[in-house]
């Protein structure tokens, strides 16, 4: 985790972090995909951005993805309070891909993610990360917005996740397969930018476990936050949603995105990461 | 949208004026007013306030560009917030699905002023605040430089790359490209050609400008000065008092048990 703060220290990665952000901006507005509901949620294209960056990217992407979605909230003029949670949620969602990528175990391909070789195994393993980084981000963003009262962790939630999953999934192999190359021919992937003391030095078996740990993690989160608002598993419907401090949402939903963030936190402080070793 | 994606008004207001930071513990303060509490007539409050000092600011164009997701944003709220709360009150509509009653509608638009207020309150600081003064203002909030370095590059490069994407589509439709479908799977995918020339464009600008950084002596650990640094004054200390006054006070009357329903 100590690479999320030391790569502040390199030109190229800076670089990276603003050339990210800035382009997943520009690509959230114009390309608005297909509109769900009229001014509330698309499916959009952009949205592929911080799983591939952050496969290629590394932390350059999860802070690229956050700052993007951070200047997408200034410019579309929905920049708030709920701003914060979209930041930590969208860096999440960039950063789990550089986490997971060949750390999956059964589901790792343990190739690199250029869609040339054992495509269906790394087919299964791209579809599983967007999984868990689409989760971990509309768990986040969700449950914040819950916190705050604006909205229903089981509205947001479903919404996102679906969003998020969608295009990383239709978008995210063909465009791996076009940008890899080229991107690991400029020498841009994180690999070969960040120092070799920044890269996390953890064993197979840690990184693994704490790979699986987050995918499970973001999808039970996200999952039994659903539940819960929905009134499954015998909690009353609604549990007196805004009775909470009487500001946000229902005690067991906050409680449930405490843990959860807690969780998703502490793996992915004891995470590393694969790529390096697969270029090797 | 219009030709310009800046929501930033150039005006010689005096919210223009105060330091972004005292525009941030203003704002805030209205944030929490409208946090604080549930009953709509309460949550109004802020809401008013934010708009009138929008439309004072010149921030009525930005406003109208928004209005579509302002009225999205308050009738999906209203609409989906009686679902999670208790009935109570007089029934004002009973069909064969369900009640609702006086106490879901007020919370659904108290809950929807509160959206409405958010979004209201972040425009009006957009409006008032360049991109500049929102980089300054982080800096000197104590966010590290290189932080605030990637931030303020990444707003310089977002309408040039928010162009090329633009270009790119009428490059492409030129061409004979359609971006169509009629589910959303063969829509995401007809982006493809439109995505790759945008990606490949912004990644290969890292590359030289890292480099013209670093001939320029380019350290994110040195001391940084600013050209256009703008003094915190008194009536910028005053302001933030507002700001403080407003949240203890919205908190303090809702734990007497104020504007709650």
């Amino acid at each position: 985790m100590r690479e999320l703060l030391t790569m502040w220290r390199d030109t190229r990665m800076i670089m990276l972090v603003a050339v990210v952000a800035a382009v997943y901006a520009a690509l959230l507005i114009p390309f608005a995909g297909f509109v769900v509901v009229p001014g509330i949620t698309a499916v959009r294209p952009g949205n592929v951005i911080p799983v591939i960056f952050g496969i290629m990217f590394g932390p350059a992407a999860a802070w690229g993805s956050a700052i993007g979605n951070l200047i997408n909230d200034i410019f579309a003029g929905t920049f708030g309070p709920g701003s914060l949670f979209g930041f930590i949620g969208n860096f999440f969602f960039g950063l789990l891909g550089y986490k997971l990528w060949g750390n999956l175990g059964p589901l790792s391909s343990g190739v690199e993610p250029d869609f040339r070789e054992n495509t269906i195994r790394q087919l299964v393993e791209f579809v599983a990360i967007a999984a868990a980084a689409s989760a971990v981000c509309a768990a986040i963003i969700a449950w914040g917005l819950e916190v705050l009262g604006l909205f229903p962790f089981s509205v947001l939630g479903t919404v996102i996740f679906a969003n998020n999953l969608i295009a990383t999934v239709v978008l995210g192999p063909p465009l791996l397969y076009l940008t890899y190359p080229r991107i690991k021919e400029m020498g841009l992937l994180y690999p070969d930018l960040l120092h070799d003391e920044d890269v996390p030095d953890v064993g197979l078996g840690r990184a693994r476990t704490a790979a699986l740990g987050l995918l499970a993690v973001s999808i039970i989160w996200v999952t039994v936050g659903i539940a819960i608002s929905l009134g499954v598993y015998n909690v009353e419907f609604g549990v007196a949603q805004g009775e909470t401090f009487g500001q946000g949402g229902a005690t067991i939903q906050i409680v449930l995105g405490a843990i959860g963030f807690l969780l998703v936190l502490g793996l992915t402080a004891i995470s590393g990461e694969r790529l390096s070793r697969l270029l090797d | 949208m219009s030709s310009s994606p800046s929501l930033y008004a150039d005006r010689d207001t005096f919210i223009h004026r105060l330091n972004a930071r005292s525009k941030l513990a203003l704002i805030t303060g209205l944030f929490v007013m409208a946090y604080s509490f549930t009953d709509p007539v309460w949550v109004f409050v802020p809401l008013a306030a934010s708009f009138l000092a929008l439309v004072a600011v010149g921030g009525w164009p930005n406003f109208k560009r928004l209005s579509f997701i302002v009225v999205a944003l308050f009738l999906v709220g209203f609409a989906v917030w009686p679902a999670f709360t208790h009935s109570g009150g007089a029934v004002l509509l009973s069909t064969p699905v369900g009640t609702l009653t006086e106490r879901e509608v007020l919370f659904a638009l108290g809950r929807s002023e509160r959206i409405a207020a958010f979004i209201i309150g972040g425009l009006l600081f957009v409006t008032t605040t360049s991109n500049e003064e929102i980089v300054a203002g982080m800096r000197s909030l104590g966010i590290p430089f290189a932080f605030c370095f990637a931030v303020g590059t990444a707003l310089r490069l977002f309408p040039t790359f928010l162009g090329s994407a633009n270009t790119v589509r009428q490059a492409q439709a030129a061409r004979g490209h359609e971006v169509g479908g009629n589910n959303p799977v063969t829509l995401l995918r007809s982006y493809i050609p439109l995505l790759i020339p945008v990606f490949m464009t912004a990644i290969r600008n890292v590359q030289t400008q890292a480099m013209a950084l670093e001939a320029r002596g380019f350290d994110t650990r040195g001391d940084r000065s600013f050209y256009n640094r703008q003094p915190f004054q008194t009536v910028d200390w005053a302001v933030v008092v507002v700001g403080l006054v407003a949240a203890v006070v919205s908190v303090a009357l809702r734990l007497q048990g104020f504007g709650t329903i």
